[in-house]
């Protein structure tokens, strides 16, 4: 499980999130869905080791992760899929894949890739492709696919719908579901759609200037018709 | 025609020099995006290790070894001293601490060999080879640097294509957060780069010593034509590199042959920046695939 409690973080005399807590269950997706600048990207930055936080803690199954350099934390299980193109267009599809968890064996990252390419089938058929003659979708496929080639037990995924025809989503984030029941993963989704998000969310939390305004149910938010009003924007 | 071809083959072995003193600075700019200036002072400082291992042991290979290994150390060295502390507030203040390297390293030389210009032994023969009844503008010696040049290209490439630590090094010259996220340890790998451009340097500097002459300043004259071969190469890009410098070394044969040494800079310059006015992203460059 991974749990975020009182965290905040500023930059310079912003506070981009003050006191959030969060609790990201293994085997489901939590939500967490706000407007622009409701500080969604912050908080997978922070989790993730890319930015710094001035107070509150987080952990990961116990092991307290705030502090941590990005590849330390990726070793501990957390692997950030960043918002908008992650994947490197001048590397080739099996390329990007491979960046993934180079410090496992040999043999367990060819176990992963085998499994990446049963997941996104279409990887499998260009793998030897450049990245940059990817569709969109398929380039957030690559993506995940290089975080599950780090063997996580935690997945950030930030906006992973961004820029993506709505049928598309609906195919990725279903498959995002699957995986976190079959892998038991504990799976942190960032998005400004909200539908599509609590659709496949177990829990949901609302983010709005910084601070969590919600939190609960995903189905419970998705039909709380003045949360929605006021800060979802629909 | 046939002082044209002469001119062409006895550009040959100068423009393999070239080629790998230009791999050089490009793998410290992919590594890192600084142009590394201090590249050819860390080449001369090298070499003069070489020459005092070569005086000592008597071996023109133990002496290579010995430069290679400077060579490492010391690309570490200056990246980990100057360039992590000074980058970190921002690039054009890097690449003129990388001036201050070359000076501070020009100036370390002249005090502890002296500002001399010094011979260094001819491994092999730089005569011309004589063959099928006339003597030709290439020498054994010039075989001997095409040969180490090209199997420093072929091993690079290997390298950076084969191999976890290229693949390493290439996602973070792309794209350093990506590569962190990875997993990759960045910095370790940057500092990896700058020591593999170091090695490169020094066996650049190993291979042109025995055919002018080694003091603190007698680089310098190559890291301009280095430099004009790697920016117009795109920078960016090995090969660029490489069939540039060769390039380079070609023209500035022909400019020798045809005028006096002395034009050679000159039009290397204006190469350089006629490049600058018509394809600033150099031959080899590949923005195109950035933008998508």
């Amino acid at each position: 499980m991974l749990t975020v409690s009182d965290l905040s973080v500023n930059y310079g005399p912003v506070h981009a999130l003050s006191h959030v807590s969060i609790e990201v269950p293994r085997g489901e997706v939590t939500a967490v869905i706000g407007a622009n600048g409701a500080g969604k990207s912050t908080l997978m930055r922070t989790l993730a080791g890319l930015a710094k936080a001035a107070g509150g803690s987080a952990s990961l199954d116990g092991n307290p992760i705030l502090g941590r350099k990005s590849e330390d934390l990726v070793r501990m299980g957390i692997a950030l899929v960043p918002e908008g193109r992650s994947t490197i267009p001048e590397l080739t599809v099996e390329e990007n894949l491979r960046l993934g968890g180079m410090w496992r064996s040999r043999a367990d990252r060819a176990t992963s890739v085998g499994e990446v390419f049963d997941l996104f089938p279409v990887l499998g058929q260009r793998r030897s492709m450049g990245a940059a003659t990817l569709s969109g979708g398929e380039r957030q496929q690559l993506a995940i696919g290089r975080a599950l080639m780090c063997d996580p037990r935690c997945l950030l995924l930030d906006e992973p719908s961004l820029g993506l025809a709505p049928i598309i989503v609906t195919q990725i984030l279903t498959l995002v579901k699957r995986l976190a029941t079959e892998a038991n993963l504990a799976v942190l989704l960032v998005e400004q759609n909200a539908v599509t998000a609590l659709r496949v969310a177990t829990q949901g939390v609302v983010l709005n200037l910084g601070q969590v305004v919600m939190a609960g149910p995903a189905a419970e938010i998705a039909s709380h018709d003045e949360l929605r009003h006021a800060y979802l924007g629909y | 025609m046939t002082n044209f071809i002469e001119y062409l083959l006895g550009g040959l072995g100068s423009g393999a020099i070239i080629a790998l003193m230009a791999l050089a600075l490009v793998l410290t700019w992919r590594a890192t995006r600084v142009v590394n200036f201090a590249q050819i002072g860390q080449a001369m400082f090298t070499t003069f290790i070489a020459l005092t291992v070569q005086e000592i042991s008597g071996s023109w290979f133990v002496a290579l070894v010995a430069a290679i290994a400077a060579g490492a150390l010391l690309g570490v060295v200056v990246q980990y001293l100057v360039l992590r502390p000074v980058k970190r507030s921002d690039t054009s203040g890097a690449i003129i601490a990388t001036f201050g390297v070359l000076i501070a390293l020009q100036a370390a030389a002249g005090m502890i060999w002296g500002g001399e210009q010094e011979a260094y032994p001819q491994p092999f023969n730089t005569a011309g080879i004589s063959a099928f009844g006339r003597e030709w503008p290439i020498s054994v010696y010039d075989l001997v640097v095409i040969g180490v040049t090209i199997g420093l290209v072929v091993g690079l490439s290997l390298l950076f294509t084969r191999t976890n630590l290229g693949l390493s090094m290439r996602a973070t010259a792309f794209n350093p957060e990506v590569a962190r996220l990875s997993g990759i340890r960045v910095s370790r790998t940057l500092t990896i780069g700058w020591a593999i451009a170091g090695v490169v340097g020094a066996v650049a500097g190993v291979l042109v010593a025995p055919i002018s002459t080694l003091s603190p300043n007698s680089f310098d004259i190559l890291l301009v034509f280095a430099f004009t071969a790697a920016v117009i190469g795109g920078l960016d890009s090995l090969v660029g590199a490489v069939a540039l410098g060769v390039g380079t070394g070609l023209v500035i044969s022909l400019v020798t042959g045809y005028s006096d040494s002395s034009n050679a800079p000159v039009v290397a310059l204006v190469l350089l920046a006629l490049n600058l006015l018509l394809k600033p992203d150099g031959v080899f460059g590949h923005t195109s695939s950035r933008s998508v």
